[in-house]
């Protein structure tokens, strides 16, 4: 037992300092186009504003939707924003890029390094600026939404940053499967489109469902859970069972999509060499 | 007219050959109006509405928006402003074609391409809703709504146009544009129904010709438009006087060109 746990942290340990040194690696590249960054940043923010005009139009007209309030449904919309940047600072951009690899042959590099293929591909894009003007925009409006909240409790702090760490595993098990296909289509971009659709879908209250259109966002393309579960429990509507499906969705989504990915990288086919 | 012709027959094999994004775009689209008919059902399930809208006239709202999007609203500059900053602009300054006039077929192929798929999909889709769709009662309504849209196709055309030869004069036009297409459909209503929005929003909304693209065609065919006569009249001259502005900016735009890479 101790010698499994000694291993683990050596892995970690070993990981952790690739990373490290791909993000500043990448940091120092990102630095020298200011003008970029820049342009990144405020796009960004143009486009929470839109979200959060949506949704200022549309409470004009309505007092709730799907039970949640303006205030709550601005966390939701804010924790997109979170989980977006955080994917960035993790593996989201890595994935775009794979159809180049897999197109000019040059994943070849990924499957013969000492890391794991996901891990070396993920770490080499993580990118901190690529989605800052959203998560910092998505930081402000949680901050925001919950000091209106009639009910805040400090309490739910240390839960909802569980549950959004949960929500970036499903989107990374998402991902991992949808862009297995990759290995067979040669190109990423599609796929990716379809990845960003479901984010995009996220910020809605997961109480507008029911019926067939439930089980499809929860287990199929599970956009209903990303915001809405580490939302509600900030704004204290979170039930057990909704936090149960989330964590199974993200347990049984990682399982599924680390076997069905390791199992795609055998038909890689490996252009031009 | 014979190039043109050979244009159009040429972006029509290729709109075949590379089928899967349109596929994936419609598809990304019918998710989100989806997820936006649960949004509008779960609003009228708890007994509240949203303005003078019953939740049929909202559903048949984005339908026809899903539809619109596909047959009226135009992506065609992020070509335009790729070949002016990349210089393959350069091929059209030697050879007998109207540049306007050339991304008008490509665009217009595009659309009508893009439009059989979007029928399709829609037929299905209100075959589904067929208890939550207005149809329009009477037969000219329908007319009126096909000659609207045709209308908002040129006038979405000639915007989307505008922004491509922007890259004439801006540099780093991507992420520009990118929001300025954004707000234009904001302001055309495909978003939300403009009458939505609050009320000094709505005079502006409605002095720009933006509405003309999305929301004034579905007000047709909702008919809530009492006499859209006076908007066919308006719209009818924006189109004109984009074309010869459009004319008259390519004429300028291209005195700046510096043929970059090439």
């Amino acid at each position: 037992m101790k010698l499994l746990v000694n291993k683990l942290t050596k892995i970690f340990v070993r990981y952790f300092a690739l990373y490290r040194s791909f993000l500043s690696h990448n940091l120092k590249n990102e630095m020298i186009y200011r003008a970029n960054f820049a342009i990144n940043v405020g796009m960004d923010i143009f486009f929470m504003m839109m979200n959060v005009l949506f949704f200022s139009i549309l409470y004009g007209n309505v007092e709730t939707v799907g039970g949640w309030t303006f205030h709550q449904t601005l966390i939701l919309v804010g924790s997109v924003g979170i989980v977006r940047e955080l994917a960035y600072l993790t593996f989201r951009k890595g994935f775009l890029e794979l159809g180049n690899y897999v197109r000019t042959g040059n994943f070849d590099v990924m499957l013969t390094s000492p890391i794991a293929p996901a891990a070396h591909l993920a770490f080499r894009h993580v990118s901190l600026t690529d989605s800052l003007g959203e998560g910092l925009m998505g930081l402000l409006l949680v901050v925001y939404g919950f000091l209106h909240l009639s009910n805040a409790s400090w309490i739910g702090i240390p839960f909802y940053l569980l549950m959004l760490v949960n929500s970036l595993v499903i989107y990374y098990a998402l991902c991992l499967l949808i862009n297995s296909l990759v290995f067979w289509l040669v190109k990423s971009q599609e796929l990716n489109t379809v990845v960003y659709y479901f984010i995009n879908t996220a910020r809605y209250p997961r109480e507008i469902y029911h019926g067939l259109g439930k089980i499809f966002f929860t287990f199929i393309l599970p956009s209903s859970l990303i915001a809405t579960t580490p939302a509600a429990i900030l704004v204290g509507r979170a039930n057990p069972s909704l936090v149960l499906i989330s964590l199974s969705v993200a347990g049984g989504g990682l399982i599924l999509g680390l076997f069905v990915w390791n199992w795609s990288l055998n038909f890689y086919s490996s252009a031009s060499s | 007219m014979r190039k043109y012709w050979t244009v159009f027959q040429v972006n029509w094999q290729n709109a075949l050959q590379y089928r899967g994004p349109t596929f994936i775009s419609i598809l990304g689209n019918l998710l989100h109006i989806s997820v936006l008919l649960y949004l509008w059902n779960a609003i009228y399930l708890s007994n509240q509405s949203l303005g003078s809208y019953t939740l049929s006239d909202l559903i048949t709202y984005y339908i026809l928006q899903l539809i619109i999007n596909s047959m009226v609203l135009s992506y065609i500059s992020w070509e335009i402003s790729d070949q002016i900053s990349e210089g393959s602009f350069s091929n059209f300054l030697v050879k007998p074609v109207n540049y306007l006039h050339y991304w008008f077929t490509i665009n217009l192929s595009g659309k009508l391409f893009e439009g059989l798929i979007i029928l399709v999909v829609g037929a299905i889709l209100s075959f589904l809703l067929i208890a939550h769709v207005s149809f329009p009662s009477s037969g000219l309504s329908l007319v009126y709504f096909i000659f609207s849209m045709i209308l908002g196709g040129l006038l979405a055309f000639e915007f989307d146009f505008a922004i491509g030869i922007l890259a004439f004069w801006i540099v780093k036009v991507n992420s520009f544009k990118y929001m300025l297409q954004y707000c234009i459909f904001f302001l055309a209503g495909a978003l939300l129904p403009l009458d939505l929005f609050p009320v000094s929003f709505q005079v502006v909304a409605n002095a720009l010709p933006f509405r003309f693209l999305v929301f004034f065609p579905i007000q047709i065919f909702l008919e809530k438009e009492a006499n859209p006569l006076p908007g066919f009249l308006i719209a009818m001259g924006w189109i004109v006087f984009l074309y010869f502005f459009l004319q008259f900016a390519l004429r300028r735009g291209i005195t700046r060109y510096e043929a970059v890479g090439k």
